[in-house]
């Protein structure tokens, strides 16, 4: 907002996905050191297909889907004034003129971003993709200041990220069943342990996995005794054997999200719920649970601490 | 109520250098004498009874230190692990230690108070929700300063009296104790790609505010504010060759005020290059002796794995650069930034075997032990947990020697150590761990064992291996309470957290309000950590 002169969206619609992005964060507010605001900056959009941020474009990229990671790659080239092979940046639906027009003005920017959203680090290439611009970003410090973040998923998904990383060393996909924290995407990921029908109960809190997880998932949370925690009835809900209402977190529960640039915010309510908090319910799932004898055997010997 | 007995006592800021004698408590506080009964006795024959650590500069919590959680599974993966219990919850140790491990391994240390060394205000409700989480030790925490553009910005416009009240409403806005200057103007810079190499030079983006400036300026302000610790300085040039003149020449722009200087280690080189870099320890040392209004921490490093964190955002770019390992950049809108880089401290590396000397050179040249600290810049030089292997080499010469002997023979030339004999004893590993940097930070009931002074006591078994008997405690006392014996967690306690509460005209909300509407992302209202976020609040008043 007060840097940034130079705005690339990668595989994200920002215009439907997070509304208040441009017109709170990027593009529209006149920064400190961007004092004309939207006149000041230009903004690249990057997607295979048009979507409603075009309109808010200066200039439209359009790739063919799946070669995100081929135009990344010869973007990295460009920069380091590696030859590229024309036919090959042919097969991105890019030309080799746009791409270079696209790296003079990385390189001519006084500070650059780019956001990368699930159109990129979700579709072929995945972590590679993400990987790819991370590499282009940190290289292309060797000229300008450039900076890069992800556009992240609905809800509070980067509060959760940020706790797990605090408590359990790892960000997401870990499993405690050995008694101490193990991180494994792919095998301990939620979706994973549902497919492979790993767990044998579930509690879940602030996600709507019925209605966006794949169908031998879902089954699995139908099969098993599964526990949601929602304000409202959703896709999980209804297959849940139990549904207990909590209060909206930020409506009408106190609370903290972090903004996706890990920035914490307070929340206040406005409200007043007939329903407790998620906080307060799993306290008491949580004290019943502890009255519980431990797991380990008594004959368990400690591990020293230091 | 509890009787330490039988144990040799070093109590350093109470003038007792082991003798044998009894300590009392009794409501979680050091008393003269226990009477009556129900007072517990622990035998302490063949120990030694120390006042619990205290660590002047560390990095336990915060975005940064999160951060870099998440870009090093592979070091947690081969990192000490600590399995849940009744008592316990789940961690893990290694290098950046989970939140809950983290009090664990400081306790399990001897440690009892922790100095978080670099908080971004904007994110400092992230640190404190993770300070929270770090158990049984007490905390407090320095805020970043020197490259806030609220202060800078009136630093340039020469307005420092309302720069001091916008300073004092920024500490009291974030919850924390002390301030932190961070390669003062660099990390501003750094957000256009540039840094503060020249302190005389105007930082970019500004005409007026130079490096030298921004740190005379909060000096005086700290100072002012009379806050308990005082300013808490990160050099410009951090890691550079030949820094030892920008060293120096912040040093001499801190005459006539107190100041604290972070991980000196970092700051005491020579050579004009990576390849003549050797070390200045025996010059910074010899300007330190004589200006007794400074404190340092040594900020040593070990040779083996670390993950370096910094609010120092150029300086990680140069060693990314350096390194070609992974890269971490955060900009903390207008006011701070980190870089987070994994690193390798190899013996067999030249540049490694200087920096290694270094550390132990400066706590071995600087001759008041009151003044120097034993710290790791944790985890950038080294893990906090392998402090007694630092011991070790401190109070064993023939040791050291052996040591400083499978260095790189081109390296020999370079350093002082194998020169140096002074042997370290164990009131002065006392002072450096505990008594030193308690009074540094102006927390009178830490670092000592005298009437009133928290019940905060690490009890050793005396052995002649000194990183033995440093590395397992025989029993920690926190706030009265055995927390750790034989190695082991026994009973989990909360910790504390100071923070001051400086005196600041109200009306400067009016000035800084507009501002925030303009160029923050957060409302202003939003942006002070609430009193309730912060566990178990100790408030200082000041001013
Ligand atoms: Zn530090």
């Amino acid at each position: 907002m007060n840097r940034a002169d130079f705005i690339i969206y990668w595989g994200g619609n920002p215009a439907d996905c997070h509304p208040r992005h441009f017109t709170k964060y990027t593009l529209t507010p006149k920064g400190k050191h961007v004092p004309m605001g939207r006149k000041g900056r230009t903004m690249v959009l990057v997607d295979v297909r048009e979507t409603p941020s075009v309109r808010a474009a200066d200039i439209f990229l359009q790739v063919r889907p799946g070669k995100d990671f081929e135009v990344i790659t010869t973007l990295r080239a460009l920069v380091k004034n590696q030859p590229v092979d024309q036919a090959r940046v042919a097969e991105t639906g890019l030309t080799l003129a746009q791409l270079q027009d696209l790296v003079g003005r990385m390189k001519n920017a006084r500070f650059g971003v780019i956001f990368f959203g699930m159109g990129l680090s979700m579709t072929r290439g995945k972590h590679m993709n993400s990987a790819a611009v991370l590499a282009l970003v940190a290289e292309l410090n060797a000229f300008t200041k450039f900076v890069c973040m992800p556009m992240r998923g609905h809800g509070n998904v980067t509060g959760a990220d940020v706790v797990m990383r605090w408590t359990t060393g790892f960000p997401f996909g870990v499993n405690l069943c050995r008694g101490y924290p193990r991180f494994n995407p792919g095998e301990f990921s939620t979706v994973d342990l549902l497919v492979r029908g790993d767990n044998d109960a579930a509690l879940i809190l602030g996600a709507d996995p019925g209605a966006t997880m794949p169908q031998p998932a879902i089954d699995h949370l139908a099969r098993i005794p599964t526990i949601v925690l929602d304000p409202k009835v959703t896709r999980t809900s209804r297959l849940a054997r139990v549904h207990i209402t909590t209060a909206a977190m930020g409506i009408s529960a106190p609370g903290t999200v972090y903004r996706m640039d890990e920035i914490p915010l307070p929340l206040r309510p406005i409200l007043q719920s007939p329903y407790p908090t998620d906080e307060v319910v799993i306290r008491r799932i949580h004290e019943q649970v502890k009255a519980k004898p431990a797991w380990l055997p008594a004959s368990f010997k400690k591990v020293p601490c230091a | 109520m509890l009787r330490i007995t039988g144990g040799r006592v070093y109590d350093p800021a109470n003038g007792i250098h082991g003798e044998v004698k009894d300590v009392c408590i009794s409501d979680g506080r050091i008393v003269a004498e226990v009477e009556g009964t129900g007072v517990r006795t622990i035998d302490a024959s063949g120990m030694v009874v120390f006042p619990g650590g205290v660590d002047v500069h560390t990095h336990v919590a915060g975005a940064a230190l999160n951060f870099a959680r998440a870009m090093t599974p592979e070091n947690q993966r081969e990192a000490v692990k600590f399995i849940h219990s009744p008592e316990l919850r789940a961690g893990i140790g290694g290098i950046t230690p989970t939140t809950f491990a983290t009090g664990y391994l400081y306790a399990g240390l001897g440690y009892t108070t922790v100095n978080e060394a670099a908080v971004p205000i904007l994110s400092a409700r992230h640190t404190h929700e993770e300070l929270r989480d770090t158990p049984i030790v007490d905390k407090s925490c320095c805020v970043l300063m020197a490259n806030n553009e609220l202060v800078l910005d009136l630093l340039e416009e020469g307005e420092t009296e309302r720069a001091k009240q916008v300073v004092a409403w920024l500490i009291w806005a974030a919850k924390g104790y002390g301030v932190k200057a961070v390669n003062p103007g660099g990390v501003a810079a750094w957000k256009w790609g540039k840094d503060a190499k020249i302190l005389s030079e105007p930082v970019e983006g500004y005409s007026k505010v130079t490096p030298a400036k921004i740190i005379a300026s909060l000096a005086a302000i700290v100072n002012d504010l009379q806050l308990p610790h005082p300013l808490h300085i990160h050099c410009n040039n951090l890691g550079a060759p030949g820094n030892i003149s920008t060293t120096l020449e912040t040093m001499k722009l801190l005459e006539g005020y107190r100041a604290h200087m972070a991980h000196l280690q970092f700051h005491a080189y020579g050579g004009d290059g990576w390849n003549s870099l050797r070390s200045e320890a025996a010059t910074l040392a010899e300007y330190f002796n004589a200006h007794p209004n400074l404190t340092a921490d040594a900020g040593a490093i070990l040779f083996g794995n670390s993950v370096t964190i910094t609010a120092d955002g150029p300086w990680q770019h140069l060693l990314y650069q350096l390194t070609g390992h992974k890269w971490g950049n955060l900009d903390v809108e207008n006011e701070t930034g980190c870089g987070i880089v994994p690193y390798v401290y190899k013996g067999s590396n030249l540049v490694n075997a200087v920096q290694w000397a270094v550390g132990l050179e400066l706590l071995l040249l600087i001759n008041d032990p009151w003044r120097i600290f034993l710290t790791t810049d944790h985890p950038n030089g080294a893990c906090f947990w392998r402090y007694p292997e630092i011991i070790h080499l401190l109070m064993d010469v023939d040791f050291r020697r052996e040591r400083v002997r499978k260095l790189p023979a081109k390296a020999l030339k370079r350093i002082v150590l194998g020169d140096l004999d002074r042997e370290y004893t164990l009131s002065e590993i006392a002072v450096i761990t505990s008594a030193g940097p308690a009074r540094a930070l102006g927390l009178s009931r830490k670092g000592h064992l005298g009437p009133g002074a928290d019940a905060d006591v690490a009890i050793y078994n005396e052995n002649p291996d000194r990183e033995l008997m440093f590395r397992y405690p025989r029993y920690v006392l926190k706030g009265g309470q055995v927390v750790v014996e034989e190695g082991a967690i026994r009973k989990v306690v909360d910790g504390r957290e100071f923070i001051v509460h400086p005196s600041f005209d109200e009306n400067i909300e009016e000035y800084l309000r507009p501002l925030f509407e303009q160029y923050y992302t957060m409302s202003f209202d939003n942006y002070p950590v609430e009193m309730h976020r912060v566990e178990g609040a100790d408030i200082r008043e000041c001013g």
